[in-house]
């Protein structure tokens, strides 16, 4: 698995996130100010309406700049107390019994145990902490003012932005506490239970076949399966002694001889390798048609996951990413580099084979392209390769220029290139022949007539060292935790001026919305099969494909004009909404990716802040300007 | 010298609105108030009357519909000044889950108060409204008394220049309404002033020095307790030691007998009585002020 949708470094993020934030933020104040202004006008007069909005803005400024820290932590106290006398700690019970029974129901055949364990713990941890911060954000402010207990904080020098941030705080407080307790329990829980080990007999092993030279001299075998885990691991030992356990299952085991008085026994200690987080380094991805011409799109093979688009084989389609920073010092050994290709068969050919494909690297200053290897790739199946420091000269280097034109099909080099490669003897280096200013290309191509590769941006990256698995893995609870706020920061809003039940609906609602969000942009720039919202509901009724074109006439006509006005209210509110699942860390750490500071962790931060100041400043006015008593 | 106006109400209307915006009740009718500095002032009324929207409207928890309220000559929603005021209402709004300390150090903090300060003032607030016994307990745990001590303490932390209590001796028993009374005699020798609404008339009638009588929410009555309950058009005579014969002739000839002449002046009825006769005139005379709505006294 790979993350689909890489976020861009934050310097090139925040630039258009900014002036986005501002254009919306500016809309939306302006439209609400103006609906302010219209209801004090019609209530109070143009006049007296007008000194009531200038004075609100006035006391909002001042209510921003006064604020007292330690009043709110008072308030953010007040919450923390107030949570616990609802007996939240009853969410740990649950959460445990959860754990409890979830290794009933993990799959253990499965080839990723621990991404289950991780999606899992993420999952389970995520769900309850939502329900309970939104349960909590939502009915909190609506219980005060019934039950009259606001009355006496109110009459304090308490400022309602004190009010709305205290209450923020506390229930952020309470998640936060939550949150360490759950994510400690899974860590073990994880960490438990993905651990195993493996028995392994001297019985076992036995000389190679003939034919295996290189094992020739060693012993080979197989260790027993586990209970926890069925699967097996295929051992080599050297004549050293020497135990090599090859990795199945996305793992290994160290492993030792040791010499007794009953003669040699194996240890296998516990796996390594199950649970990692891998630091990959994405290039930027364009493509070759057929006919070797530069496009930024393959082929649609008419799959509706449009996340792939495809090359065609035993033609001179590429996938070519481009990576940057590639430096000498970070991998003196060579770069490996690690797919996840998709593969289309327009024939079934050998089906016990892969699909063999080609990978090169291309020097995109000089033009040099080397072929590094060839290899089988089959669906769902990660392929690891190394680029090695040294590749060997094959003579099947050649030069490819960068910019092929429709007729400059030939792609003739530079004739100082040329006249280099020609005079190169030996091995080429990676840095020194293919790595222009640290930038690299490398090409996938595929080489079976008639078959297909598939690749997105993230299917291919260069890995670095990893990095630690324990940090990465509370990483995923930073995850949560900015989601937590979110909701906290709109449970808060909203029950300013909704009722408790109403107010947690609309929070929902705002949670569904975020989720949904691709989609509602997506319908509302017509870019979904079937129309907009209105059109979509008249195909139903009248049991209309989505493909065809409706029948011009005044239905269609009606509908279609609906559909410009549902559509203009999508888009904003598709430009409102928080994009929940872009907080999510969850793929990352189940996947075992790293979760890098820069995007992952920055982004979504900023982006997190950028929504909960306006959010909460819109609860601070609807606070401000409601009547506490009744 | 007058001395200094704590409270003013300007022509204050208070109209209560559906959520369409329609006109649902007028609970205060253009209420045009002064209370100064030191003073301590009883709003009566029956229910309904408009004195808690008064109340409200003066902390700023409601808003006016026209007029104005003005607290330390400051706008009513405006925040700065509760730091001057305490409040007390009619129930004791309070986080049960907080013990009594919890309580008073929470709303001590929303005083900004340092650690050290508000330490001692707990101690002090505790001791007095004699809570120290229970000082660890949650309030969910109190009595009604209990709650209503805790509630006056927490009104006092920030040593306030306006006390408001709403229904003061509300759940507390005939001594926790004596210490009480006494405790409002207090704020005034210490200079503090102190706004009450109270259905006992008794109470108000032992602490106040002026009383203003709310009824559907106008001001029927407002002026010096003493003064009010003055009945001008009798005299009395109060005398003591009078053999049988002489209480005879006593009209006429109470020197002449060597009878002890101990006051001589206006009956007073009580606040009940004078209270009763205004709801009774307000009824049969709607809309219009009992008494010439003078402030008697000032």
């Amino acid at each position: 698995m790979v993350i689909e949708n890489p976020l861009p470094p934050f310097l090139e993020w925040i630039g258009p996130a900014a002036l986005d934030w501002v254009i919306v933020a500016a809309l939306v104040a302006l439209i609400a100010g103006a609906g302010a202004y219209l209801v004090v006008a019609l209530r109070y007069g143009p006049v007296t309406g007008f000194g009531i909005a200038r004075r609100t803005l006035v006391d909002a400024a001042i209510d921003v700049v006064g604020i007292s820290p330690r009043r709110i932590w008072a308030l953010g106290l007040l919450g923390v107390k107030e949570s616990i006398s609802r007996r939240i700690l009853w969410v740990f019970a649950i959460f445990v019994v959860a754990l409890a029974f979830a290794g009933w129901f993990i799959d253990r055949t499965s080839t990723e145990p621990a991404r289950l364990y991780l999606d899992g713990v993420l999952s389970r941890t995520s769900f309850l902490v939502l329900v309970l911060m939104l349960i909590l954000s939502a009915f909190s402010l609506p219980a005060d003012l019934k039950s009259k207990t606001l009355h006496t904080v109110v009459t304090k020098p308490v400022r309602m932005s004190e009010l709305v941030l205290g209450r923020a705080l506390g229930f952020v407080l309470v998640g936060t506490g939550l949150l360490a307790v759950m994510s400690a329990i899974s860590y073990v829980f994880v960490i438990r239970g993905v651990a195993h080990t493996h028995e392994l007999a001297a019985e076992n092993l036995r000389k190679p076949e003939v034919g295996l030279a290189s094992q020739a001299a060693g012993l080979v075998g197989y260790t027993e399966s586990t209970n926890l885990f069925p699967h097996r691991h295929r051992v080599y030992v050297d004549p050293q002694g020497t135990v090599n356990v090859e990795p199945e299952y996305g793992h290994t085991h160290p492993a030792e001889a040791v010499q007794g008085a009953k003669g040699v026994t194996y240890v296998l200690g516990n796996q390594e390798g199950m649970l990692q987080a891998r630091v990959p380094i994405y290039g930027k991805l364009r493509f070759r048609d057929t006919a070797g011409l530069d496009t930024d799109k393959g082929i649609n093979v008419g799959d509706e996951w449009m996340y792939r688009s495809y090359i065609q084989g035993g033609t001179r389609a590429a996938a070519i990413w481009t990576f940057e920073k590639v430096r000498e010092a970070d991998f003196p050994d060579g770069i490996p580099v690690e797919m996840n290709i998709g593969v289309f068969r327009t024939h079934k050919g050998n089906i016990e084979k892969g699909v063999t494909g080609g990978l090169a690297v291309r020097n995109p200053k000089t033009g040099l392209w080397v072929e590094v290897e060839i290899f089988e790739s089959k669906e769902f199946t990660p392929k690891r390769l190394e680029i090695p420091r040294k590749i060997p000269n094959r003579r099947n280097a050649q030069m490819i220029q960068r910019k092929a034109t429709v007729d400059n099909v030939t792609e003739l080099s530079p004739p100082e290139v040329d006249e280099r490669l020609a005079r190169k003897e030996g091995d080429f280096d990676l840095f020194e022949d293919l790595v222009a200013d640290g930038k690299l290309e490398i090409w996938l191509r595929c080489v079976d007539p008639g078959q297909y590769f598939g690749a997105g941006m993230p299917d291919l990256y260069l890995r670095a060292d990893d990095a630690s698995f324990t940090l990465n893995f509370f990483k995923g609870y930073l995850g949560i935790w900015l989601q937590m706020a979110l909701v906290v920061g709109f449970g808060v809003m909203f029950s300013t001026f909704l009722s408790g039940p109403v107010a947690a609906l609309a929070t929902v609602g705002t949670l569904l919305g975020g989720y949904f969000r691709e989609f509602v942009s997506q319908l509302a720039q017509h870019k979904v099969y079937g129309g907009g919202p209105f059109e979509a509901f008249y195909r139903l009724v009248t049991q209309e494909n989505l493909i065809t074109e409706l029948e011009p006439g005044l239905q269609t006509e009606v509908t279609r004009m609906a559909d410009t006005v549902a559509e203009f209210l999508l888009r904003a509110v598709a430009s409102i909404l928080p994009p929940f699942g872009d907080f999510s860390y969850a793929a990352n750490v189940s996947n075992g990716f790293n979760v890098l500071a820069d995007p992952y962790i920055l982004v979504p931060v900023v982006r997190a802040i950028g929504y909960l100041l306006p959010v909460l400043l819109a609860g601070y006015f609807f606070l401000k300007t409601r009547e506490v008593a009744r | 010298m007058q001395s200094e106006v704590i409270i003013e109400t300007r022509n204050l209307t208070k109209v209560y609105r559906d959520f369409w915006g329609r006109q649902k009740v007028r609970a205060l009718k253009a209420l045009d108030l002064q209370i100064r500095r030191g003073e301590i002032f009883g709003l009566l009324g029956p229910n309904g009357s408009g004195k808690t929207t008064t109340i409200k409207l003066i902390l700023g928890l409601l808003f006016p519909t026209s007029g104005q309220v003005l607290v330390f000559g400051k706008e009513a929603t405006e925040v700065t000044k509760n730091e001057r005021i305490g409040y007390l209402p009619e129930e004791s709004y309070l986080y049960r889950f907080l013990n009594a300390e919890e309580t008073l150090d929470f709303y001590g903090r929303l005083f900004d108060m340092p650690a050290a300060l508000r330490r001692q003032r707990i101690a002090d607030l505790i001791e007095m409204v004699g809570l120290t016994k229970a000082k660890r307990r949650q309030l969910k745990e109190y009595s009604k008394g209990m709650t209503r001590r805790i509630g006056l303490a927490q009104a006092l932390i920030n040593d306030p220049e306006l006390v408001i209590l709403d229904e003061p001796t509300t759940g507390l028993d005939p001594i926790g309404t004596r210490e009480m009374k006494d405790l409002i005699l207090k704020f005034k020798e210490q200079g503090k002033t102190v706004l009450m609404c109270s259905h006992l008339l008794a109470d108000v009638q032992d602490v106040c020095d002026r009383i203003g009588i709310l009824y559907q929410g106008e001001l029927k009555e407002l002026g010096r307790v003493d003064s009010l309950l003055t009945v001008r058009d009798v005299t009395e005579i109060r005398a003591a030691k009078l053999s049988e014969s002489a209480k005879e002739e006593i009209r006429e000839v109470i020197n002449r007998h060597n009878g002890e002449l101990v006051s001589i002046g206006n009956p007073t009825t009580s606040l009940e009585d004078l209270f009763l006769d205004i709801i009774h005139e307000s009824e049969a005379h709607p809309g219009r002020r009992v008494r010439g709505g003078s402030d008697h006294g000032d």
